[in-house]
């Protein structure tokens, strides 16, 4: 039967995992939890520490005199965005708006074909229920209060507190929700019988109804409502009020364009050229919805006639002209050396620029790295005109991008900000860490090929480099780079805050990544390089081709172990003084007083700051392992 | 032949590279910064102060004030819900503003951590750092600070509870015996240690806390005895987290530290801190005189006193000669208010009383007082 069904056409995919013979429950409790006298008494210890550990939780987080969760949720934009400006907010909307698109169109796109089977749904479910169900059921009696709201004391100065049931009186929701989900659950459980195991759902639409289910909880479920402005005192959370008014209308469009952005995908997925342009729109796309989008920059379009086109059509012309010449087959040996004396003064503009030996627009600094890394790789492109051609756009259409984003980056914002940066909260944990991961896997990559170069100059340069940053905290490379490094810039040269310490993540974390890829790289055995080289692959395409696809592939799971910790990494910023999403609950929050008083209130953001983390980190670990059984690590 | 042709190669990147450093320097931005602004000519080192490049002439030409605050000090400088600053701090920010620009919401409030503030005004990020900052010899000789008028007089004291025996008369000798807590590393740390052997008391010295949120949290949990830090601190925690059946004290009446706190900008640029010394004293003189932001309007068509008139840009006022507006501090007192105003504003709802205390006018017994404007 399963022959005949395409995936595509299929919701319900009959797949054909071989049938577990499943044990009735009380032969598998006595199996697998009470297989001997030792074992059992190990089960109850561990299970009573369970209990009590999460009993302990709940009545931390909720039922709590010290708790108020009014902290976080009358706080939440400045968690999401810190203070970017509210007049301007569209753009914040806009830019996920782009990213949800582009999402859903890669969804529709590589259409990844991953399913769930009814019945793992079915026990997320009941799991989900059964915790909820014991959060609810663990609460402690409510604290009394007397008739002006202060919480009632006995003669220990210990509250008082009303009876167990009193607890549970205020928890309707929660017993509620969990009758919902485990409802839910034992439907799909029960309804379906025996073919819950093989009944399966694409995970994409599973992922899809889920961001749903939760959009459209924002009409119904008060989460925490943040609108208007403090001279019209409409704040905070009106109990009586739908809740997260200002965003749910934004977060079903949102919902709304990601199913349609998928479906168009799918329908064009034929076409070609699409997928490489859609991987180049990821690429861009943080810069671009970084500078163009939040930013706004006020363009002077004077400047742009005078200045910058002349240099972007100076760099096209000249550069395209240089470059051109060296993809000549027969140049040979003197191509790579003016590819080098090209380096050389692309170096050179940085040095003396940075001790004002004379002074020169960085963009045409930018554009001296690019043109001699373009001749570096030149010979790779040496051949027939129409393979020197496209090389030639390549250099126009990098060099026109590279210039768009540093005029871009020239300009002034228009945005009305009212603090150092538009930037913070965790809009900014998510750009430094993409950012971050941006940059600092290919200096990683770099890094680790010039550490196993065979040119000594390349070794020492790369070793000294990785063992030096690898021999400091991370903490101390954000103190150079956000107090120091403005002492030591000259006059005139200066480097926002922000931008410095994404800089330091990506030296940082650069050094882990080039030793996790070292490590990949030493993996590739020797026949390899000796089969590339036999086929007369030059040195870049051996390592371009053969070496570093299979090095990466054996460097999974260390890199994504690398790229959690970066993400994590982030909230050091917040010891830098940069208003990230771990200083605003930690710092800011617990210092409000006005309008609503949240002094000392620091246990609220920090919990949930650390479940944002948690969600970001385990997410990826999850897609590395998907990532890891696709490319066959650890089974190959 | 085709070393020729290198040559000519290598001539054109020459040329060409020439041609491009000819260009000059007029945005020089770093590649990986987050947000860069075009470089402004930041007025750091005294040289560039006596050529006459004063902060002040910056401001005015950027048309924003670059405003150093902590963003996370109770009634000093709040960062709001929508991220706007809100404090005693941040309001003597729009005073400045109001004063210079005409305007008290032109500000780039620039958030800073103790160890950043300095830095940040050394190498211009900020042109004015009004962020709790006391004024002390080494700050204003070595570090390279010039400090401006105080706003408010703080000062060291301590806080326990009544049911340990504390009154508002206690003093240093009744900690005999006791743990007392405050921040690790601190100039806190080190004043309780000298007044205790002073008074020839031994006290413990509970924690290393690196924060005084949990300085306050082992004072509710009844893990420290009696806990120390300036006396706006205490006051502040006392009005919001005093829980129910418990009475704080805070003593002794004379603080053990002096933690005069004002603004603060580089040294060496005159004009500059004559406008911002100004604008302050602008909120002083105003509260000496009745004048406030409600009345401001009235007071400009009809001065009370010839000095009142100068001070709202009236005949003979000397604003104009100082660089500012003329009608400079008639702004700052109408957007944002007298010193009275601002402190009652921010101060009074977390329980600071100015009546009695060193911050009240000098006429009331306190230590705020301003020269006069003629």
């Amino acid at each position: 039967m399963s022959g005949m069904i395409t995936v595509e056409e299929a919701e319900e995919v009959v797949a054909l995992p071989p049938e577990q013979p499943s044990l009735p429950p009380g032969e598998w409790i006595r199996k697998n939890l009470f297989s001997s006298i030792g074992n059992g008494v190990l089960t109850v210890l561990f299970a009573l520490l369970l209990v009590f550990a999460f009993r302990g939780l709940v009545n931390f987080a909720f039922e709590n005199p010290e708790r108020d969760w009014d902290a976080v949720r009358a706080n939440l934009r400045l968690y999401m965005t810190f203070a970017y400006p509210l007049d301007q907010y569209v753009r914040v909307w806009v830019s996920l708006g782009i990213v949800l698109s582009l999402s859903g169109l890669s969804a529709g796109l590589w259409s990844p074909d991953g399913y769930v089977s009814a019945r793992r749904i079915s026990t997320w479910f009941l799991g989900g229920g059964a915790v909820l169900l014991a959060a609810a059921l663990a609460v402690q009696g409510q604290l009394q209060r007397d008739e002006n709201g202060e919480f009632l004391i006995d003669e220990d100065l210990e509250l008082i507190r009303g009876s167990w049931a009193s607890g549970l009186g205020s928890r309707i929701s929660w017993f509620a929700l969990a009758a919902i989900l485990i409802g839910a659950g034992a439907a799909i459980w029960f309804g379906l019988g025996d073919r819950r195991r093989n009944t399966f759902v694409r995970t994409v639409n599973l992922t899809y109804a889920g961001f749903g289910v939760i959009v459209g909880s924002l009409w119904v479920v008060r989460y925490g409502h943040y609108n208007g402005s403090p001279a019209e005192g409409t704040h905070y959370a009106d109990p009586d009020s739908l809740v997260a008014m200002s965003t749910r209308l934004p977060w079903t469009v949102m919902w709304v364009l990601l199913g349609v952005s998928y479906f168009v995908g799918k329908a064009v997925r034929g076409w070609p050229l699409l997928k490489p342009l859609a991987l180049t729109f990821w690429g861009l796309l943080p810069f671009f919805v970084f500078w163009v989008v939040l930013r706004d920059p006020d363009i002077d379009w004077a400047h742009v006639w005078t200045t910058d086109l002349p240099m972007y059509l100076a760099f096209a012309v000249i550069g395209g002209a240089v470059l051109f010449t060296l993809t000549n087959p027969s140049l040979g040996e003197i191509g790579r050396a003016l590819a080098f004396v090209l380096l050389l003064v692309a170096v050179f503009t940085f040095v003396g620029g940075f001790f004002g030996w004379f002074s020169m627009l960085q963009k045409a600094r930018l554009s001296f790295v690019f043109l001699a890394a373009f001749a570096l790789v030149a010979n790779n492109f040496a051949g027939e005109f129409a393979k020197r051609r496209t090389f030639v756009i390549g250099w126009l259409l990098t060099l026109g991008v590279m210039h768009y984003f540093v005029t871009l980056i020239n300009s002034a914002s228009t945005l009305n900000i009212r603090s150092d940066s538009f930037l913070g909260g965790f809009m900014f944990t998510i750009f430094a860490a993409v950012f971050g991961l941006m940059f600092s896997f290919p200096l990683g990559v770099l890094l680790a090929l010039a550490r196993t170069s065979s040119l000594p100059i390349f070794r020492l340069l790369a070793t000294t480099f990785i063992e030096v940053v690898r021999g400091i905290p991370f903490i101390t490379v954000l103190f150079f780079f956000s107090i120091m490094l403005p002492l030591f810039l000259p006059e005139g040269m200066e480097v926002a805050e922000h931008g410095a310490v994404i800089v330091g993540l990506v030296l940082f974390s650069s050094a882990y990544l080039a030793e996790n890829v070292r490590g990949g790289l030493q993996s590739v055995r020797r026949g390899q390089y000796e089969a590339a080289d036999a086929t007369g692959l030059t040195t870049a395409q051996r390592t371009g081709l053969i070496v570093l696809p299979q090095a990466l592939r054996v460097s999974i799971p260390p890199l994504v172990g690398q790229t959690i910790s970066s993400y994590k990494e982030t909230s050091l910023f917040a010891i830098v003084g940069i208003f990230d999403f771990l200083r605003i609950a930690n710092n800011v929050v617990p210092n409000q007083s006005s309008p609503i008083n949240f002094v000392g209130h620091k246990r609220e953001g920090l919990l949930f700051v650390s479940l944002i983390y948690w969600i970001g980190s385990y997410a990826m670990s999850k897609y590395s392992q998907k990532l890891e059984k696709k490319l066959g690590v650890g089974s190959r | 032949m085709r070393n020729r042709k290198l040559l000519q190669l290598l001539a054109a990147i020459l040329a060409f590279g020439l041609v491009a450093g000819a260009c000059g320097d007029s945005d020089s931005s770093d590649e990986g910064s987050a947000e860069t602004t075009a470089a402004e000519s930041t007025d750091t080192t005294v040289e560039l102060n006596q050529d006459g490049g004063s902060i002040l002439d910056t401001v005015i030409s950027r048309g924003t004030l670059n405003c150093g605050v902590s963003g996370a000090a109770v009634a000093f400088s709040e960062t709001q819900p929508d991220g706007s600053q809100k404090g005693f701090d941040a309001d003597y920010c729009r005073v400045v503003a109001a004063a210079v620009l005409g305007d008290a919401e032109a500000i780039n409030f620039v958030a800073l951590t103790a160890a950043e503030r300095f830095t940040a005004v050394q190498t211009g990020d900020v042109d004015v750092l009004i962020r709790n900052t006391t004024w002390t010899q080494s700050r204003d000789s070595e570090i390279g600070m010039d400090f401006g008028p105080t706003t408010y007089y703080d000062g060291q004291q301590m806080m326990g509870r009544e049911s340990d025996g504390f009154s508002a008369g206690s003093d240093i000798d009744d900690l005999d015996g006791l743990t007392i807590c405050m921040n690790a590393g601190t100039t806190t740390e080190k004043n309780i240690a000298d007044a205790a052997d002073a008074a020839g008391i031994s006290i413990t010295l509970g924690g290393p806390f690196e924060e005084y949120d949990a300085v306050v949290q082992a004072f509710l949990d009844g893990t420290c005895d009696v806990i120390t830090t300036d006396g706006s601190g205490l006051v502040g925690r006392k009005a919001v987290q005093e829980p129910a059946g418990e009475n704080w004290i805070i003593f002794p009446a004379t603080p053990i530290s002096k933690e005069p706190l004002g603004p603060t900008y580089a040294q060496n640029d005159s004009k500059w801190a004559d406008a911002v010394n100004w604008a302050v004293y602008a909120t002083i003189i105003a509260d000496e005189n009745g004048l406030t932001s409600a009345n401001a309007d009235a007071m400009v068509a009809d001065p009370p006193s010839a000095e009142i008139g100068r001070l709202l840009g009236g005949e003979g006022e000397r604003q104009t000669a100082m660089g500012l507006p003329a009608d400079a501090f008639f702004q700052a007192i109408k957007q944002v208010g007298n010193y009275d105003e601002i402190y009652t504003r921010n101060l009074g709802p977390v329980g600071l009383v100015r009546d009695g205390s060193a911050n009240a006018g000098w006429l009331d017994g306190g230590l705020i007082y301003a020269p006069p404007a003629r």
